[in-house]
């Protein structure tokens, strides 16, 4: 109860959050919600930052919005909705974003503690002022976003090696795998328990209440699991999961 | 004998439960702890980085032709004053009037310089060389991450605090002698980061408290 209060208490700036919302994770690295560039050039532009993610394990994510959905300034809007999303790996705290802002002409690098020493908020500035903010002021946005992406890699290039794998292609198993193993460990020790059980007291439960639920919870439960565990992957685009990275307020931003 | 030993295991089980749990509830407070002494450490360094970002601002600004010199010897001050209350960066405050005197002369240092940009909006000229373009970002990058760093470090005590009078781990304080921690409050304005933010492309900058004299 008093944490509830003191939760609130400290909340920075409840005024300011009220009207805001965070928008979900993104399903990809590129992400355009408002429609500014062409679909080719999107599947272009995040199938590089995979292959960034591949080679080096830094995440860069790109998203373009049509309009700032809070009445905070947009460094810190950006950086909680990085946060939010959990971009770069949890070790290495090596996500930085591009958020844009079309409607608002507004547009902020966010860059996670891992990769400040990188991508300072000077070069950050320098990205979003002298090579991307020219481009958007002439509407060309494919250019605009293209350069700012090699820019972004280019900047952070060399701060960490890859696993040759997105976080996407080698997570989700892990965990999986381990659901599937307790929940294997938990029926093992369930029929000793039941045996030892029946030996001790001599005798089981009766097969025709006992048996037949059982199984068809075993059937059931199994299901959902091997439908749970096919989906994920797919061919062509290659999707985007947070590494849980943080961020304390690096980078920088323009507008145009 | 079979009655003895029954006895007994129920009593060894018993301690056994509760030294468990202190144990558990000790290494949790440490824990807790020492998460509260990280994150003063972060408050500390972006704090450090802006202080060492002044005087690189203040040779720029003073080059500029007749630059008002009570708003540069006001950063300068305020500036030293800060260097004069010296906490131990590795471990955060016990004593809340400690704190208080911390907070209020970083304070002082973020209202003068907010002052320092918005006078500054008086001369074009300086305002468009790239050293005082490269230091008003970076400037401002460090006032977001004190703001950030402040609240990780609030939330930090918070959790510190709370499982401190909680039960049963705050039977342990009086024992092992835990302290809570004060907080940063965010209430008087001065320090708060969004003052010294400012849009390099609109002509008027955002008024904030502080400019009205």
């Amino acid at each position: 109860m008093a944490g509830v209060a003191l939760a609130l208490l400290f909340a920075p700036s409840p005024a300011a959050r009220a009207a805001e919302t965070i928008p979900p994770k993104p399903a990809g690295y590129f992400n355009d919600y408002a429609g500014v560039v062409s679909k080719e050039a999107a599947l272009r532009f995040n199938e590089k930052l995979a292959q960034f993610e591949r080679e080096t394990s830094n995440q860069v994510l790109v998203a373009v919005f049509r309009k700032m959905e809070s009445d905070s300034s947009i460094d810190d809007y950006t950086r909680r909705v990085a946060q939010a999303w959990a971009v770069g790996q949890k070790d290495r705290r090596n996500g930085a974003v591009l958020f844009v802002f079309v409607d608002d002409r507004k547009m902020f690098i966010q860059v996670g503690y891992g990769l400040e020493g990188a991508l300072t908020d000077l070069t950050a500035y320098d990205i979003t002022e002298r090579h991307i903010k020219p481009r958007f002021r002439a509407n060309d946005y494919e250019g605009g976003l293209t350069t700012g992406i090699d820019l972004i890699c280019k900047a952070i290039l060399g701060e960490y090696t890859g696993s040759g794998k997105t976080k996407t292609e080698e997570g989700g198993t892990p965990a999986n795998g381990r659901g599937l193993l307790t929940f294997i460990i938990f029926l093992v020790i369930l029929l000793v328990a039941v045996r030892l059980v029946r030996r001790v007291t001599g005798y089981g439960y009766s097969s025709a209440g006992g048996r037949p639920f059982f199984g068809g919870w075993m059937v059931g439960s199994g299901g959902g699991w091997s439908s749970s565990s096919s989906s994920g992957g797919g061919g062509g685009f290659s999707g985007f999961s947070g590494g849980g990275g943080s961020f304390g307020g690096g980078g920088a931003g323009s507008s145009w | 004998m079979n009655k003895f030993v029954r006895g007994f295991g129920k009593v060894s089980g018993l301690v056994l439960l509760f030294s468990l749990t202190g144990c558990g509830s000790y290494n949790r407070l440490v824990t807790l702890e020492q998460n509260v002494n990280k994150k003063w450490a972060d408050v500390q360094s972006v704090y450090q980085r802006r202080a060492d970002l002044i005087p690189n601002l203040v040779s720029t600004v003073s080059g500029a032709a007749n630059f008002e010199k009570s708003t540069l010897t006001e950063v300068t001050n305020a500036r030293a004053s800060v260097g004069q209350v010296k906490l131990d960066p590795s471990k955060a405050p016990t004593d809340a009037a400690e704190l208080e005197k911390f907070q209020q002369a970083q304070g002082q240092l973020s209202t003068a310089l907010s002052r320092l940009l918005v006078v500054s909006e008086n001369y074009p000229q300086l305002r468009a060389t790239d050293a005082f373009k490269g230091l008003q970002v970076q400037l401002e990058g460090t006032e977001n991450r004190i703001s950030v760093e402040r609240n990780n470090f609030n939330t930090a005590v918070q959790e510190y605090n709370t499982a401190l009078a909680t039960f049963p781990t705050n039977m342990l304080n009086k024992m092992f002698g835990f302290q809570p921690r004060p907080f940063f409050n965010a209430a008087p304005g001065a320090e708060k980061a969004p003052e010294v933010k400012f849009d390099f492309n609109k002509p008027t900058p955002a008024t904030s408290p502080a400019t009205t004299p």
